[in-house]
């Protein structure tokens, strides 16, 4: 009881504005601001503990399927249908470079701690590395060892992990040069990092959400009861790690024990479709985004 | 000097000519150039090459210029006359295009082309061409009083054709019809009216106030344009009656009620702004709506009103406000409800009344009722079934004649007339009327056999086309098949092609090959009773139960109809499994071996193997224990695997990490996916990677990898998985039953290359075997002997095994993997390795620990030297697993042994060996994975 009384399940605001479907949510660094972006191909910038909707960024021509901020939140980048990674400007709200090369729709960007690249992975089976310290055009380098459509990415220091629908998490380790593909037989829809950057939580379209060990490539933990099997779901765990959250198909936020897996909280978030959830790194606060336009801001 | 020269005397010196002089300069400065030079500057010449001088004084023409170096010319100089321009000032010439046209040009540009002299010219074309340009010249000195465009197609001016002349020599006078003049006085009236109703704006009034200012008509109008009336006349086609009201063509709506024209006449000369044309009469009316393609409403329906768009587009006439008015105004709604009625019946004739009622009224029917069991696909009736249908009823069961070859030849002529159709028969029949060999056609020798033959063939194959047809209806239907009734009959019937057809149906393309084909012929019901009473799996007594269910089918033969019943509690591959596995053992027990043997073979089959017995389904399917799959499948994910992967500097830089490549030679990428190194890989580079083929082949079934064993480790989510897009459907029709089991399989290495390419081969006969279908069925015995044959291999045999025995290490895969022969490539790679090694890479490739190893990815690499390389790594971990019982310092020896070899990992593994028990330290992560992996393979292997 005490540990579900911690959890974000009381609905602090509803963020409206987007018209279709939000395709992602997510905080920035220090988790003052969120970005979202939609089917309506706008990204906003809200502040979602005061459910105040900051901006639009306009440029897309296609959904924009994700989003993240640089650290210092002075840039950021997104993606989305029209098969081309932005770097915009927050302040300006001007699109500082395209980053064209992807032969089909990037399904997730991030920077790296430094900021100095993007990484994008898309339909086209590849992660690309974009640099924005340089004016160059070209990828800094592709990763196409891929055999599937890469459907999320995420970065360490040293490495690049991409989750793909050839059900695998591959791992691009800059430091010794080698991937290392931990096969899970699954497609994998959506990989979040531990915390402690020991563990990558990997959704799967089989309706489970998988926790593995990162050294080893050992399966640690499978978290069920959720529906995830034709849309992109997010799924993340909490900032204390204690946690895992995922959204459902049927419009539900599941919240597992990490450890014994077990269905802590299980609420009604949206109506439609759980796109994306995102966690607040420090506070006790999530952003859930859903097909029927809301993003909503849970507190516990 | 002759003496005529004598006789002349000669006074003065003689002048020189120029030339003369020049040459003998020339001969002069050649003979001394040095003199001239002497010479002071004014009496030097300059000459050019020849002698010749080139510079002249300036009387004399400067350069060489003028005629003979003068300025004159040959005729000499002439001045011209002065003119005074004081007279002709006044009339200064007008310059025009002609002036600067040469005289060709002024042809041209005056249109001499082709056309009839005026002598001829009966029609009038060409002269109306001409005096058409003519009017237009004019048109430009003179404003016209016609403004616009249109009048010059309207009006065509005529030039007098012969016709005219012929008229005007019989009396005819211009100006005046051809027949009688006063007749026709309406029709002129008419006529003239109808033009008006074009001319300009002053016109407009008169033109609609005809019917009452006709005469004044003529007055108004100058000089020229009554000629243009009286033109018209003669040719009345020209003048067409403009429609420029909105009724019916013909239709009058006063034509009944003249006061209401008359009313609406004065109305609208009132209101000053419009006229009223009287409509046409009757008579009028035959030429009049022919006009209609000037009408104002030009372009415009009957039925519709005109638009805001149609108004301005003939603005030179006021047909819009003059007549518009007239029909549809919507401030005068008392006539317009019954114009706009009217206008509606556009089609009636003149002289006919439109009904009040219509009874026409638009019958719709009702599409078809389409019965409830119509089926939207065209079934052909095909000759096949049409004639199996009179021989439904069976015609008796005849041996077979005595004569093998014929008895062969009959059964293939029936199974290609039960394809062909009848028509085959009687073509064939006709063909070979005097073949001694067909008689069985005419009723000869064999004829009985052969209806017999054609009726079973037939019967197959309609059961079969049916049954593919109903098995999404209904699967378990059973149908009588020929296999049924054989098993009714008591006959022992090839399994295959119910087989076939269920399984296709059901997996979608997985496929069983008809290896005990042989057994069905060769297998006694004898060794039946010797494999009762053995129980090879009796700790599983469903499976045992299986085992005998498989036992009776294969023996006794008849329908595996159980198959579909165990549809439910296992999936494909593992059927396919337990299916091997029970041919094996059934083999075994065949042969006499003891039960503990089988036990052990199927259990703990490093044991079988070191008892030297082998089971082989194919040469391509492992035996397996199917429990152990099922049990394992759980656990063969996530599955770990490694490759090299080369950061890009710049990559490394951003990141602020140093480069581990730096300084070496870019290794070649890896392929992009496997599709594309089967399509695109270039020759060299399949030589460079050994076999290519059979490589990419491999690589495409180990796509199908991932979803193969989903199905295995989740049945519930199959479908989902299904709906995954690949690439490659054909292939994995092809090798998706293939690659079951691969989750057993370390890929990586030569071995499971070989058994790749043995699966390859197994799998393109069976899609052969496929395709040859029912003539193998029916021609098959011998081939059902090849089959098994070649691709089984003798007991104990392999040199491998012997390997294997020697080593006496526990090696659970490499036993099971049938004996496979070493590749070429596999060789050379191994070479490098040294013969040593060449086992325990032979065997690592089923190591139980199933984390490592399998690089199908990078196995499409191709640089063979990267592949080696990692394979040696792969190798040596492996070997470190596989080896653990052994004595550390074979530990050491590969340590080393790697180390020497692999330079690039030179540094990491001798890290390795210091720091291999700090299991934190970030720069030997990769030392404490191995370790780790070693001690869960070490675990699980326990376990298992």
């Amino acid at each position: 009881m005490s540990a579900t009384a911690e959890l974000p399940t009381k609905e602090a605001h509803v963020l409206k504005g987007h018209e279709g479907a939000v395709l992602a949510a997510r905080f920035n660094g220090d988790g003052n601001y969120a970005l979202t972006c939609g089917k309506d191909r706008t990204i906003r910038l809200w502040n979602p503990h005061r459910g105040i909707l900051i901006k639009t960024y306009k440029s897309h021509g296609r959904e924009v399927r994700d989003v993240h901020v640089t650290s210092d939140n002075a840039k950021f980048c997104s993606c989305g249908g029209d098969r081309q990674v932005y770097y915009w400007d927050v302040s300006t709200g001007r699109v500082i470079r395209k980053f064209r090369g992807h032969d089909g729709e990037v399904n997730a960007v991030k920077f790296n701690d430094s900021s100095a690249v993007v990484v994008s992975a898309g339909f086209d089976r590849s992660l690309r590395v974009w640099d924005c310290r340089s004016h160059s055009v070209e990828p800094v380098q592709v990763i196409d060892t891929f055999l599937d459509t890469v459907m999320s990415v995420i970065l360490t220091k040293t490495e690049i992990i991409g989750g793909s629908v050839d059900g695998t998490v591959r791992t691009f380790d800059m430091r010794i040069g080698r991937e290392m593909s931990d096969n899970l037989g699954q497609p994998v829809n959506c990989i979040s990092l531990s915390n402690d950057g020991n563990c990558v939580l990997a959704g799967c379209l089989d309706s489970t959400l998988r926790l593995l060990d990162r050294t080893t490539g050992e399966l640690l933990q499978v978290y069920k009861g959720h529906i995830s099997k034709s849309f992109k779901t997010d799924c993340c765990l909490t900032n204390s790690d204690a946690h895992v959250v995922g959204g459902s198909e049927d419009g539900l936020v599941l919240i597992w024990d990490l450890v014994d897996a077990k269905v802590v909280s299980k609420f009604r978030a949206h109506d439609l479709v759980v796109t994306s959830v995102s966690y607040h790194p420090k506070e006790d606060c999530m952003l859930t985004s859903s097909v029927d336009g809301t993003v909503r801001v849970w507190k516990k | 000097m002759g003496s005529d020269e004598e006789d002349f005397v000669f006074h003065g010196t003689p002048i020189e000519r120029e030339e003369e002089i020049g040459s003998r300069k020339k001969k002069a400065v050649a003979g001394a150039s040095g003199n001239l030079r002497t010479l002071p500057a004014w009496k030097q010449e300059v000459t050019d090459e020849e002698g010749r001088r080139r510079f002249h004084g300036a009387f004399t023409g400067g350069y060489s210029a003028g005629y003979y170096n003068t300025v004159g010319s040959k005729e000499g100089w002439a001045p011209q006359s002065f003119t005074s321009s004081r007279k002709n000032r006044a009339g200064a010439r007008k310059q025009s295009v002609s002036d600067f046209l040469d005289e060709d040009e002024r042809a041209e540009l005056e249109g001499q082309s082709l056309s009839a002299s005026s002598q001829f010219d009966t029609f009038g074309f060409t002269a109306a061409e001409h005096s058409r340009k003519q009017a237009e010249k004019e048109q430009h000195e003179r404003p016209s009083a016609i403004p616009g465009p249109v009048h010059d197609e309207l009006v065509a001016p005529v030039s007098e054709s012969i016709g005219v002349k012929l008229l005007l020599k019989m009396g005819w006078r211009r100006g005046h019809s051809i027949m009688d003049v006063r007749a026709s006085s309406d029709a002129r009236r008419e006529a003239r009216k109808a033009f008006l109703a074009f001319s300009a704006d002053e016109n407009t009034k008169e033109s609609s106030d005809s019917l009452v200012l006709e005469n004044e008509v003529d007055t108004s109008l100058d000089p020229q344009f009554n000629e243009d009336i009286k033109f018209s006349e003669s040719t009345p086609v020209y003048v067409l009656n403009p429609k420029q009201d909105l009724h019916g063509l013909g239709f009058d709506p006063f034509k009944h009620a003249p006061e209401f024209r008359e009313k609406k006449r004065s109305r609208l000369s009132a209101s000053k702004e419009a006229g009223f044309r009287k409509p046409l009469s009757m008579k009028e009316s035959l030429f009049g709506p022919k006009s209609g393609k000037i009408a104002p409403g030009f372009g415009i329906g009957a039925l519709e009103e005109l638009d805001v768009e149609d108004e301005d587009v003939y603005a030179g006439y006021d047909f819009d406000q003059t007549y518009a008015i007239e029909d549809e105004q919507p401030a005068r709604p008392s006539n317009d409800s019954r114009l706009r009625l009217t206008s509606r019946e556009h089609n009636v004739l003149p002289g006919f009344g439109a009904a009040s009622n219509t009874d026409y009224s638009v019958d719709r029917f009702d599409p078809p009722k389409i019965p409830k069991d119509f089926v939207a696909r065209h079934k052909f009736p095909g000759p096949l079934e049409a004639e199996s249908k009179p021989t439904a009823s069976a015609p008796p069961d005849v041996p077979p004649p005595e004569d093998n070859s014929l008895k062969l030849l009959i059964d293939g002529f029936a199974t290609f007339v039960s394809r062909c159709g009848k028509l085959y028969e009687d073509l064939s029949r006709e063909k070979n009327e005097s073949n001694q060999l067909f008689d069985f056609l005419r009723g000869g020798n064999g004829h009985d056999y052969y209806v017999r033959r054609l009726w079973e063939e037939q019967q197959k194959r309609s059961d079969q086309s049916k049954l593919q047809l109903d098995v999404k209806v209904s699967a378990s239907v059973q149908k009588m098949t020929a296999e049924t009734r054989g098993s009714l009959l008591g006959e022992r019937p090839l399994p295959k092609s119910l087989k076939e057809t269920e399984a296709s149906a059901s997996s979608g393309g997985s496929f069983q090959f008809p290896t005990n084909l042989s057994d069905t012929f060769t297998k006694s019901a004898s060794s039946q009773e010797a494999a009762d009473a053995v129980k090879p799996f009796k700790d599983d007594m469903a499976k045992q139960e299986r085992f005998e269910q498989f036992l009776k089918e294969k023996y006794k033969g008849g329908l595996r109809t159980t198959d579909s019943n165990r549809v439910n509690s296992m999936s494909e591959s593992a059927r396919a499994q337990e299916r091997l596995d029970f041919e094996a053992a059934a083999e075994a027990i065949e042969k006499g071996k003891a039960y503990k043997e089988v036990r052990r073979a199927t259990e703990l089959p490093i044991d079988f193997l070191a008892g030297g017995l082998q089971f082989t389904s194919g040469g391509t399917e492992q035996i397996k224990d199917t429990g152990v799959v099922d049990m394992k499948t759980s656990k063969t994910y996530p599955k770990r695997e490694e490759f090299q992967w080369r950061p890009a500097p710049l990559l490394c830089k951003r990141f602020d990490l140093p480069d581990p490549f730096m300084g070496k030679p870019a290794t070649a990428p890896r392929a992009r996916n496997k599709m594309d190194s089967l399509i695109f890989l270039p020759d060299t580079v399949k030589a460079a990677s050994g076999s290519g083929a059979s490589l990419s082949a491999r690589q495409v079934s180990e796509l199908q990898e991932p979803k193969k064993e989903t199905s295995v480790e989740e049945p519930e989510v199959e479908v989902e998985v299904e709906n995954v897009e690949r690439p490659v459907d054909l292939y994995k029709a092809i090798f998706s039953d293939d690659s079951e089991d691969d989750d057993e399989e370390q890929p990586m290495n030569g071995k499971r290359q070989e058994g790749q390419e043995k699966k390859n081969e197994a799998a393109a006969t069976t899609l052969n075997r496929l395709i040859a279908g029912d003539f193998l069925e029916s021609l098959g015995k011998e081939l059902g002997f090849e089959v098994p044959a070649d691709v089984t291999y003798p007991e104990g045999t392999k040199p491998m095994e012997e390997d294997n025995k020697s080593k006496g290490k526990p090696d659970a895969s490499s036993e099971k993997r049938p004996g496979l022969k070493e590749k070429p490539e596999e060789k050379t790679s191994s070479l490098t390795l040294g013969s040593g090694e060449e086992k325990s890479e032979k065997k690592r490739e089923k190591s139980p620990g199933k984390w490592s190893g399998g690089n199908d990815l990078s196995s499409s690499d191709s640089s063979g030297d990267e592949r080696r390389r990692r394979k040696r790594s792969k190798k040596d971990r492996h070997r470190k697993n596989d080896s653990e019982s052994d004595s550390s310092s074979d530990y050491h020896k590969h340590r080393l042994r790697r180390k020497r070899r692999e330079s690039s990992r030179e540094k990491r593994s001798s890290h390795k060996k210091h720091t291999k028990h700090y299991k934190n330290s970030s720069s030997s992560r990769y030392s404490a994975d191995e370790e780790r992996k070693e001690s869960k393979r070490e675990k699980r292997r326990r376990r298992d």
